[in-house]
């Protein structure tokens, strides 16, 4: 043992010891709060984005590690907007205030540092990171869970007359506007771009959830949905039988229909169906990518240059010589969907995968992840769709379990109120 | 007497170079697989959310996992969803959940 060895090992009975102490003083009040003990850090690791796979792999690395691996997480933000239930905010069922998360608890409970910063440059290699003001951070490993960013609308430009709400915050609160301010009898858009995008339900959800609020509050009303894709990307027993049946009287269905080209000024949209002019609320959804720094990294080398490559078992980049750099959630091309739920279970796999990998041994060969959500298809009642995905090592892919792969028959209001105990106890998992 | 002093010594001996080399972190069986049920059921499966499932016994966790399958608990989202693992894999994530205090 040298003197470093052993000065670590001091350090570590001192923290064993607060810990026992600790222990004893719990046991008076029990409490099942998971927390981390205060251990001495043997290797670091900076997580960029925090969003659900961000801040869930910044808590499973802290945790799983028992507190050994120091956790940076770098956001532009100190909240996050949550996007799963904010189309309720489009129709005044929730607040946009309730949709926020902080990142208290990460710090407290976890033992997570925090930076608020603009990320500008990653070196996959050296596995540094530079910040927008001149601070450099390396680490081990680099998480990174930039989520995704919008292709650019010819003739959009930066007017904010035809919001994508697709990423909730102020563009939410600025269609909710727009929607209220919409007359009776007056005609609204909703564009669905081309698979994958974000939330593969969920351009389809808020269909559903606005045709319903535009019955009982504009009167008369319509709203064209345009879908990029040949079909129903998801979930087509349900919406369409709430497009084409419940809905009937409010929605207009098109396929294969992608914007070309908008008009802000004139509120016109001009698609490969042919031309919109005059409406009066446009919600376009654009065409995705993995957010900037997956490709100012070149780390985009699957989807035609859209999303990241990765290898399942542990996320680490399939780019050569970026192996120490990981990337979850929206901005990975898997065949997982891209959205919340899941991306919290990838965190959790790249989380355990890290700990091995740091510890001299090999992320799990049979990694299990699932997607679970509720579909808001009237004010009050949903359905719900679900998968499970194992890991197929001859295609190096997880697979969906075709068993384990689908939606309610129809919707109700009970699964309404589980969808708010699901969203609950996913944001708790994530953020708590 | 003597030789149980010197065990101890060892034990404590063999636990700080444990602490002292790496992390010395090998995932227990089950954790990552029954971390599949934390974004229902809570971190750990201690809520909030759905049925805590921590400390229930490993039995009853796959028991009620296999009841599912047979279609005897309804057709809500978990009967679907129970379908997804082995019978190996349902049987570690709930060994892993039962021992959870």
């Amino acid at each position: 043992m040298d003197r470093r060895t052993l000065l670590a090992a001091a350090a570590s009975l001192a923290a064993t010891s607060m810990a026992a102490f600790a222990d004893d003083k719990t046991k008076t009040t029990p409490s099942t709060a998971v927390t981390v003990p205060s251990n001495a850090i043997k290797a670091r690791v900076i997580v960029i984005g925090g969003g659900m796979g961000g801040a869930t792999v910044a808590k499973y690395l802290r945790l799983w590690s028992n507190g050994t691996l120091g956790v940076t997480l770098i956001d532009r933000n100190p909240t996050y907007a949550s996007c799963i239930m904010s189309s309720l905010v489009l129709t005044g069922q929730r607040t946009m205030a309730s949709q926020y998360y902080n990142y208290d608890a990460l710090r407290s409970k976890y033992g997570i540092t925090t930076v608020f910063g603009d990320v500008v440059a990653v070196d996959p290699v050296a596995v540094k990171v530079r910040l927008a003001d001149g601070t450099t951070l390396s680490a081990d490993r680099i998480v990174m869970a930039p989520g995704i960013e919008f292709d650019e609308v010819p003739g959009l430009g930066t007017s904010d007359r035809m919001p994508h709400a697709w990423k909730a915050g102020p563009q939410t609160t600025l269609l909710a506007a727009q929607l209220a301010a919409m007359p009776a009898g007056g005609t609204a858009v909703l564009t669905i771009p081309q698979v994958p995008y974000r939330c593969p339900p969920g351009p389809y959800e808020r269909a559903c959830l606005i045709a319903d609020w535009l019955k009982v509050k504009k009167p008369g009303s319509k709203l064209i949905v345009l879908d990029a894709n040949p079909d129903f990307v998801t979930e087509k027993d349900n919406f369409s039988n709430a497009f084409f049946n419940l809905h009937r009287s409010v929605i207009e269905y098109h396929t294969n229909a992608a914007v070309t080209e908008v008009d802000p000024a004139s509120m016109s949209l001009v698609t490969t169906v042919g031309t919109l002019r005059n409406m009066h609320v446009v919600n376009l959804i654009p065409r995705q990518k993995a957010g900037g720094l997956v490709a100012a990294t070149q780390l985009n080398n699957a989807t035609g240059g859209r999303f990241a490559g990765v290898d399942v078992l542990s996320y680490q980049s399939t780019v050569a010589g970026a192996d120490r750099i990981h990337v979850i959630g929206d901005a990975s091309a898997t065949t997982q969907p891209k959205a919340g739920h899941i991306a919290n279970q990838e965190a959790k796999v790249c989380a355990d995968a890290i700990v091995r990998i740091l510890s001299g041994g090999a992320p799990d060969p049979a990694p299990v992840t699932n997607s679970a959500c509720y579909s808001t298809i009237t004010m009050t009642q949903a359905s719900w769709l679900t998968a499970v995905f194992q890991y197929d090592p001859a295609a190096r892919a997880m697979a969906s379990v075709p068993a384990a792969a689908g939606a309610s028959a129809g919707w109700s209001s009970g699964n309404f109120k589980q969808m708010n105990t699901w969203f609950n106890a996913l944001m708790a998992d994530t953020y708590a | 007497m003597h030789t149980h002093r010197l065990s101890r010594a060892a034990l404590v001996l063999a636990a700080l170079t444990a602490a002292a080399s790496g992390f010395a972190q090998t995932p227990p069986p089950g954790r990552l697989l029954a971390s599949n049920c934390f974004q229902c059921h809570g971190t750990n499966g201690k809520g909030p959310g759905f049925e805590t499932l921590a400390g229930k016994s490993a039995s009853k966790i796959f028991g009620e996992l296999k009841e599912m399958q047979a279609g005897k608990e309804g057709n809500g989202i978990m009967t679907k969803h129970a379908f997804g693992y082995t019978d190996a894999q349902l049987q570690a994530l709930a060994a892993w959940l039962s021992t959870q205090r």
